[in-house]
């Protein structure tokens, strides 16, 4: 699979300006999250003792945490399968050009030109209880973000929507990325599209899966705007994230070492999933 | 005529899918009074109802926040881009010590909470001197773990003869980026410039911390501004949305066939 040879100075040094910025922007930054989250920080955001792994137990002993982390993987869960199958069978289904494929293409693409804050107001409006499009033009009777048992339903619609448009374009270009004489054997063959589609073109655009999958995993786990702006976590904590929990029990609070931990918690948890998907990329991601 | 049928299918999905934004836009051409009434309306009464753009206009500098948008967010989008394409070309190309480490070293950047890091990176900002100014504003967002991810994935799945015979044609690294390997994930590397500029188009709490003049604000910002001054007006809002998301579809739109390019195929034969 790995291409190349001996040791060498200059895959280091390709590497060299993306790791500065790295360092820089997000890890020396970040190395201070981790002080904070084992030191007794004041109102301030400075650190005026050693707690240990104080917070932590703090942290976990609280039942918001609990319902913050089943609420944030919930929504992963749900949300990266469920993007997964609609994107590619959005794909899959305009593989084949017709006459209107370049309206629908764009179409189903644009949603990755939207704002998160500006798609959220739009939910937001449309799903309005009593004067939101939705419910009446479906005769509908349903609270979406004022219910507890549809808040999490109506997050997850907005966040799946707004994974579409940029997943969709990359699967696309993936399958078209097929060479043609390999589905023409298929095709001499005698395999049906179905057949095709498992052990042709699923195979083949499986690193392109990879990185969706990967790339919405992560996402799913820092969700945190669209619950701001439209259930602040409610009702009755449906909706709190654990990004969410950062912000209202750590920041907005000014409880520093509170929200340092969390955040902590949640760089684990992805990272762990992250791996995982990198285990199985091994086995079963195919690359040319 | 089957495929007259899926066409119609396709446009239909693709309709159902931008109800909300055709939705949103329509919004913008609404009074208050249409925008809340019952039965709600997709529709506006008219058009011609354009008080909520000239609100958004006169209101805030609008065209000035425009261009600054559009000079972040192209100079974010390169300056990743060009990183991104060197270090998974390090990537996919070369094995080295700690190449996984440094890989998961530079994804974990996504899995951080952009927020945890904004005191610190206004410190730094304000340190080197950036405030207020357009590298001010990009140099946070450099990193592009994202892109470097998705190229990677595509450079693994490139035929290996290509590098082979540029190699044994005395090609260099660079050269061999410029001129082979970038042409051929063409397709690929469009959308992630796409992907990276509305991202970089649609930040609002970065470039509201790092800019104290106005003539420094970029339109996410200025859009927020509006409310400050009517209290929250969901129509002017979403006119100035609107006028936020013209540029990212033209660009979407003018991109759009580059993005379908891909040379996967041919590029070793002959």
């Amino acid at each position: 699979m790995r291409r190349a040879v001996r040791f060498s100075v200059k895959p280091y040094l390709y590497l060299l300006p993306m790791l500065v910025f790295a360092v820089g922007f997000v890890y020396y930054p970040f190395a201070k999250t981790v002080a904070q989250s084992v030191s007794v920080v004041n109102f301030r955001g400075e650190i005026t003792g050693f707690a240990g792994l104080e917070n932590f137990r703090y942290l976990f002993s609280r039942r918001e945490f609990s319902i913050a982390m089943q609420n944030t993987l919930k929504l992963m869960f749900i949300n990266v399968p469920v993007t997964l199958t609609l994107t590619c069978l959005l794909a899959w289904f305009s593989n084949r050009r017709t006459f209107l494929s370049p309206v629908y293409e764009t179409l189903l693409a644009l949603p990755m030109t939207v704002s998160m804050p500006v798609i959220t107001l739009i939910f937001k409006v449309l799903l309005n209880p009593s004067v939101g499009f939705v419910n009446y033009a479906l005769g509908l009777d349903v609270g979406w973000y004022t219910d507890r048992h549809t808040a999490m339903a109506g997050i997850l619609m907005l966040t799946v929507w707004m994974g579409i448009g940029f997943n969709y374009v990359l699967i696309l270009n993936a399958f078209r990325g097929i060479p043609e004489d390999l589905m023409g054997c298929a095709l001499l063959d005698g395999a049906g599209p179905l057949r095709m589609f498992f052990s042709i073109q699923l195979p083949l655009i499986s690193p392109t899966l990879l990185y969706v999958v990967c790339t919405n995993m992560i996402q799913a786990m820092m969700t945190s705007g669209p619950v701001m702006i439209l259930t602040q976590g409610g009702p009755s904590r449906s909706t709190t994230t654990l990004i969410y929990l950062m912000y209202t029990a750590g920041y907005r609070s000014a409880n520093y070492s509170l929200a340092a931990c969390v955040s902590l918690v949640a760089f684990a948890l992805t990272f762990g999933f992250a791996a995982a998907l990198f285990l199985l990329e091994e086995r079963r991601v195919h690359y040319q | 005529m089957r495929k007259i049928l899926k066409g119609i299918l396709g446009l239909l999905i693709g309709c159902l899918l931008m109800f909300p934004v055709f939705y949103g836009l329509a919004g913008a051409f609404k009074t208050p009074a249409e925008f809340i009434g019952w039965p709600p309306t997709v529709l506006p009464q008219s058009f011609a109802n354009l008080s909520n753009f000239r609100a958004v206009f006169t209101q805030a500098p609008m065209l000035r926040y425009l261009l600054n948008s559009l000079i972040t967010a192209c100079l974010t989008s390169v300056v990743r881009l060009a990183m991104a394409l060197l270090a998974a070309y390090a990537f996919a190309f070369f094995e080295f010590r700690g190449q996984k480490v440094l890989f998961f070293l530079l994804l974990g950047t996504m899995m951080l909470p952009a927020d945890t890091l904004l005191i610190t990176n206004y410190q730094t900002v304000s340190r080197l001197g950036l405030l207020d100014t357009y590298l001010g504003i990009c140099i946070v967002s450099f990193v592009g773990a994202s892109q470097m991810f998705m190229l990677r994935q595509r450079f693994l799945t490139s035929p290996t003869a290509v590098r082979e015979a540029a190699q044994l044609d005395g090609c260099g690294d660079l050269r061999f980026i410029v001129s082979i390997l970038a042409p051929m994930c063409w397709g690929t590397l469009v959308i992630l410039f796409m992907q990276s500029f509305v991202a970089q188009w649609n930040t609002y709490l970065w470039p509201l911390m790092v800019t104290n003049t106005t003539l420094m604000r970029t339109v996410q910002v200025g859009i927020t501004m509006l409310t400050t001054i009517e209290g929250t007006n969901y129509e002017t809002i979403l006119a100035g949305s609107a006028v936020a998301m013209v540029p990212a579809i033209l660009l979407f739109v003018a991109l759009r066939r580059s993005m379908n390019r891909t040379m996967a195929g041919g590029s070793t034969v002959g």
